[in-house]
């Protein structure tokens, strides 16, 4: 192979790089502004249960049970769903830690709510979405997070409850 | 790519004790310990930025200091060439070690029956080895533009500035702030949800994202390399 010197010089960047970085910045410019108008639809990789079935669970599991209170027109749900639900390690977290339990108010669009979210949201005292509340299995105070308060700071809420309630049901196995 | 440039750094990092005795620590104790308690899953060894850390820092700055480089170029060695053989030197390092670790993991889990199943494994394991790559990247930028290993401090104040300007964001309900921290820690944290790719629901914005933040960190390291005046007497 001829020296670098004769291919161009030592100093020569690499076209194709410069074009697929050009093609890919475009692109992301362009997938932006796309998912910024709609946002996409991503996976839920928690595995939400009915109320029912979720509070047998807890019951035999031994495991808190969390309710997440949202509404379709709600953007923070939104928000969480998918920066906290939709990604792996959160969801991994909070299906080890807890029965999730999903209640979609749907009072703004048919005007009534479903039995259960509805008993549930009385219970709670549900004032605004999204609101999850920790349901411990000794029936001890339930812990509440109203509002979204970012990623990282409700992973660390629920993974220090999730943990807490864990220990007082005979600690970590 | 130079195979000759990337063995050279392979060896150079692995003639130094304390890389070895952290990145040893890194491969035993994480799966050990994930292994050891019930309950937690593969996705308990975190991320993979750590180890591609281990042998990432000062992957070009070092070389600037110690004068290397001065030498390494001395030779008809493109610099183009010898980024992109820095960085793949230390992503194909890292990936190794990765994947080192989550076999011991796999290895444990089995020994104890409770083994993780193929698809969990491949997918943990992809999403670690986009992340080494992206974050590879990144440190080959942030590595050309200050000498020894002054990238992790230039590595840590990206991240602590961005982490910042996400918070004062959603605090202030400022979207142009919250953008400003998210491409921030995009930059410092390359991710793609190997699971929603599984699920065909990806985000093509954060697939583009990754994907235009590694070939700009490339572009833009070469940029400043190929600027770089390098003299014995520059020192």
């Amino acid at each position: 192979m001829p020296p670098a010197e004769a291919r161009g010089g030592t100093r020569r960047l690499p076209r194709w790089l410069l074009i697929i970085a050009g093609a890919l910045l475009v692109a992301r410019i362009a997938t932006g502004i796309q998912e910024h108008r709609n946002p996409p639809q991503l996976a839920e990789l928690v595995r939400w249960e009915t109320s029912a079935a979720g509070l047998a669970r807890a019951q035999s599991s031994g495991l808190p049970l969390l309710y997440d209170f949202s509404a379709e027109w709600c953007g923070p749900c939104r928000l969480m769903q998918r920066e906290v639900f939709a990604d792996r390690r959160s969801a991994e977290t909070i299906n080890a830690l807890f029965v999730p339990v999903r209640l979609v108010d749907t009072q703004r669009e048919t005007g009534r709510n479903d039995p259960d979210v509805q008993m549930l949201q009385q219970r709670y005292h549900i004032e605004a979405f999204p609101t999850l509340v920790i349901v411990p299995p000794d029936g001890s105070e339930p812990t509440v997070i109203e509002g979204y308060p970012g990623k990282a700071r409700l992973v660390e809420q629920l993974t220090a409850a999730g943990v807490k309630a864990r220990l007082q049901r005979g600690g970590i196995r | 790519m130079n195979a000759t440039l990337v063995l050279a750094f392979w060896r150079q990092r692995l003639a130094s004790p304390i890389r070895l005795v952290i990145l040893s620590l890194m491969v035993l104790l994480p799966p050990a310990l994930v292994s050891a308690i019930r309950g937690l899953s593969i996705t308990s060894l975190g991320d993979a930025i750590p180890l591609a850390m281990v042998l990432a820092v000062g992957m070009i700055g070092q070389d600037v200091s110690s004068g290397v480089l001065q030498l390494i170029l001395a030779r008809p060695v493109r610099r183009s060439e010898y980024v992109l053989s820095r960085w793949l030197a230390v992503a194909l390092g890292a990936s190794a070690v990765s994947l080192l670790q989550i076999g011991i993991f796999w290895g444990l889990s089995a020994a104890r029956g409770a083994a993780p199943g193929f698809d969990t494994v491949a997918q943990f394991a992809l999403g670690r080895e986009l992340q080494i790559f992206g974050v590879a990247a990144t440190m080959a930028f942030l590595s050309t533009l200050i000498g020894g290993v002054g990238d992790l401090a230039l590595y840590a104040l990206i991240m602590i500035l961005g982490g910042i300007v996400g918070m004062i964001g959603q605090v202030r309900h400022s979207s142009v702030l919250t953008w400003i921290g998210q491409e921030m820690g995009a930059f410092v944290s390359p991710k793609i949800e190997v699971a929603q790719l599984v699920a065909g629901t990806p985000s093509w914005f954060t697939l583009a994202t990754y994907a235009s933040n590694l070939t700009l960190a490339l572009v833009l390291a070469i940029l400043i390399l190929n600027r770089k005046e390098l003299s014995y007497a520059s020192g």
